[in-house]
């Protein structure tokens, strides 16, 4: 349990690896807030914000492995805690991170996107409603998108490029699969009567239900790793 | 008493070559062993094996009395440092601390000496370091750990002689204070020698010695001088090796001289010098080639 | 290895070099012998190997153990010391003497008178 602790507090030497989450979205933020000011058009809408921090969590998620995997090997600790120790602060990270998100975009609301009308954190659905619901939707699909980047770190430090892009084609596989499958069995409306009718806590168990899996999938990928 | 590292049958098979074959040994507690070989011997291999970076295709593999794959009980008693290792993007000062947290021996008293000695800047990244400096900091961090089981592989890559003087001395220095079982793995036997109490000599995936180095010290001499006086000097000795040039011969001689011997060397005017440990490991290697495995005569175990 | 060689083994030859220094009477009667781990640093090898050079001597009732202090000279180390190397000085020194002389055409005699020559200056 204690190494989970120390396997974190080296994650965190890295400031840089977590500094990315914040940093980039932060840039194009004043970005967007500079735009605004001098008038060249409201924003409106969460384009940016989403694609970004869906972005640099993959990134964040992937590098957490890949740079620090081979050194926390040779000072004695095990893959198994490695990862624990990981995911626990991914954990962590993502549920501070979700909070702070929830705080500005209700910050935002408050003032009326920023007195410009600027509407940066806002997304639609997924992040309005109750604070509380909102806080978590973030932490779930953080978390979910720092998992899947932890996975694609795995997968490359155990299987390098090719085993990287036979991973990204597998998944694309298999999303084209469940497409044919929903097409074959006629299903396109139930799929999206489902997508429409989902709540906000039915979302959230659906992020965290798939954090799990990219998490399960990381752990059996990094059993075997060798650096 | 419990072997520091035992390891039964071993075997890696690796894209269709044998890495290591069927590899037997224990190396006690509390004691400096040599792993020699050429390169490609296994000796890389056999380490990450030890270490639980790697999976043997068979055999069993145990430190400190449990199997080390996924063990964390075993791998935190356990550092392994090698040439070449990859570090996060950290700087010396930040890689040297971070170490310092998982092993419960760690000195900081001894690791700020060797950073010293070693001249290693604390604030730069090490990816921008030196080949050297970089592996100055593996041995930092190998020594200052006092893991119970120590284990290097090439560790001074890009490292002067100096500096690598610098690694023995204090290894010695700190291994006498504070004992431990290290397996250092070189190609460089000659500078190391005096540090090994025993030594284990791979061969192509193979143990073709595993012997005290003290046991191999004195076992082989070269004599040489006039033709004559070696025929009579090593009449009715085990021979090796023998080279000619016009009345002068010299022969190696597989047994070791006493002081009569040397003295009756000196009355025939012959020059007489031991193989050193480096000639004999380069021996039992070469013999290993020669034959067979199965009538390897070179390959002593010696409890 | 300061001054050893790969000739025999290493704890043999370091309880030959205290032997040499303790018939040499650099290391008296009752003084003190190096540590292990002083053995270990000067000549820069395993101080197990050190250990078990001090045991050989210790073996052979040259050197003792005192109890929480260390290992120190036996009384009439010494002189047991020079006992055994009288012994073997024939062996040693007078034999290749009289080869290297019989190879020269240097007879008994001549041999003789050339010791008192040598000898003289002692």
């Amino acid at each position: 349990m204690s190494t989970w602790i120390r396997v974190a507090r080296y994650q965190l030497t890295g400031r840089a690896t977590y500094a990315g989450l914040w940093v980039g979205p932060a840039l194009i933020f004043l970005l967007n807030l500079a735009l605004a000011v001098t008038g060249v058009g409201a924003r409106q809408g969460a384009g940016s914000f989403l694609i970004i921090i869906s972005f640099n969590s993959l990134v964040t998620g992937a590098l957490s492995i890949t740079r620090q995997l081979p050194f926390a090997l040779a000072l004695g600790v095990s893959r198994r805690s490695f990862y624990a120790g990981t995911a626990l602060l991914a954990g962590a990270i993502a549920a501070v991170y979700g909070l702070g998100v929830t705080v500005l975009e209700l910050i935002e609301r408050a003032t009326g996107g920023w007195g410009l009308n600027l509407h940066y954190f806002r997304v639609p659905h997924l992040l309005a409603g109750p604070w509380f619901l909102s806080w978590l939707t973030s932490f779930a699909g953080l978390a979910l998108l720092l998992a899947w980047g932890m996975w694609f770190g795995i997968i490359y430090r155990r299987w390098n490029l090719r085993g990287l892009l036979a991973f990204i084609a597998a998944q694309a596989l298999a999303l084209l699969a469940v497409v044919v499958i929903i097409r074959w069995v006629h299903g396109w409306h139930g799929a999206g009567h489902f997508f429409t009718t989902l709540t906000t806590g039915g979302l959230i168990g659906l992020l965290a239900a798939l954090a799990v899996a990219m998490l399960a999938g990381g752990y059996a990928t990094i059993r075997r790793v060798t650096v | 008493m419990t072997p520091a590292i035992s390891v039964a049958g071993v075997t890696r098979r690796y894209r269709g070559q044998l890495a290591l074959d069927q590899v037997t040994l224990d190396l006690e507690p509390g004691s400096i062993t040599g792993l020699l070989g050429r390169n490609g011997a296994g000796k890389t291999t056999f380490l990450r094996i030890v270490a639980g970076h790697e999976f043997a295709s068979a055999g069993t593999v145990a430190v400190l009395g449990a199997s080390p794959a996924g063990n964390q009980a075993v791998l935190r008693r356990m550092i392994f440092i090698r040439e070449g290792q990859a570090y996060p993007d950290f700087r010396v000062r930040q890689v040297v601390r971070a170490a310092s947290w998982f092993y419960p021996n760690w000195s900081h008293e001894l690791a700020g000496a060797l950073l010293d000695e070693f001249g290693l800047p604390l604030d730069r990244k090490v990816g921008n370091l030196s080949r050297g400096m970089r592996s100055a900091v593996g041995i930092v961090i190998g020594l200052a750990a006092r893991a119970e089981v120590t284990l290097f592989d090439e560790p001074y890559a890009g490292l002067d002689a100096v500096s690598r003087q610098l690694f023995y001395d204090r290894l010695l220095a700190d291994y006498a204070g504070h004992p431990r079982t290290v397996l250092l793995s070189t190609h460089l036997i000659d500078e190391a020698a005096g540090l090994f109490e025993r030594v284990v000599v791979l061969h192509r995936g193979r143990v073709v010695l595993n012997t005290a180095a003290d046991d191999l010290r004195g076992a082989a001499t070269s004599v040489s001088g006039p033709a004559i006086a070696v025929a009579e000097f090593t009449a009715g000795r085990p021979v090796w090796d023998s080279r000619r040039i016009a009345s002068q011969e010299s022969a190696v001689v597989a047994a070791a001289l006493d002081e009569t011997d040397r003295a009756r060397a000196a009355a025939l005017h012959l020059h007489l010098e031991p193989l050193t440990l480096q000639q004999l490991v380069v021996r039992a290697a070469g013999t290993a080639a020669a034959s067979p495995p199965e009538q390897t005569t070179a390959q002593r175990t010696s409890a | 290895m300061a001054g050893l060689d790969e000739g025999a083994p290493l704890f043999v030859q370091i309880a030959g070099r205290l032997a040499d220094e303790i018939a040499d009477g650099g290391l008296a009667e009752g003084g003190q012998v190096p540590s292990t781990n002083e053995l270990a640093a000067y000549y820069r090898i395993n101080p197990a190997t050190a250990a078990k050079g001090i045991a050989m001597l210790a073996d052979d009732g040259l050197v003792e153990k005192r109890r929480g202090i260390g290992m120190f000279v036996a009384a009439g180390a010494r002189a047991r010391l020079l006992a055994e190397r009288r012994k073997r000085f024939a062996e040693r020194y007078v034999e290749p003497l009289v080869a290297e002389a019989s190879r020269l055409g240097i007879g008994a005699d001549e041999l003789v008178a050339l010791i008192r020559e040598g000898s003289a200056g002692l």
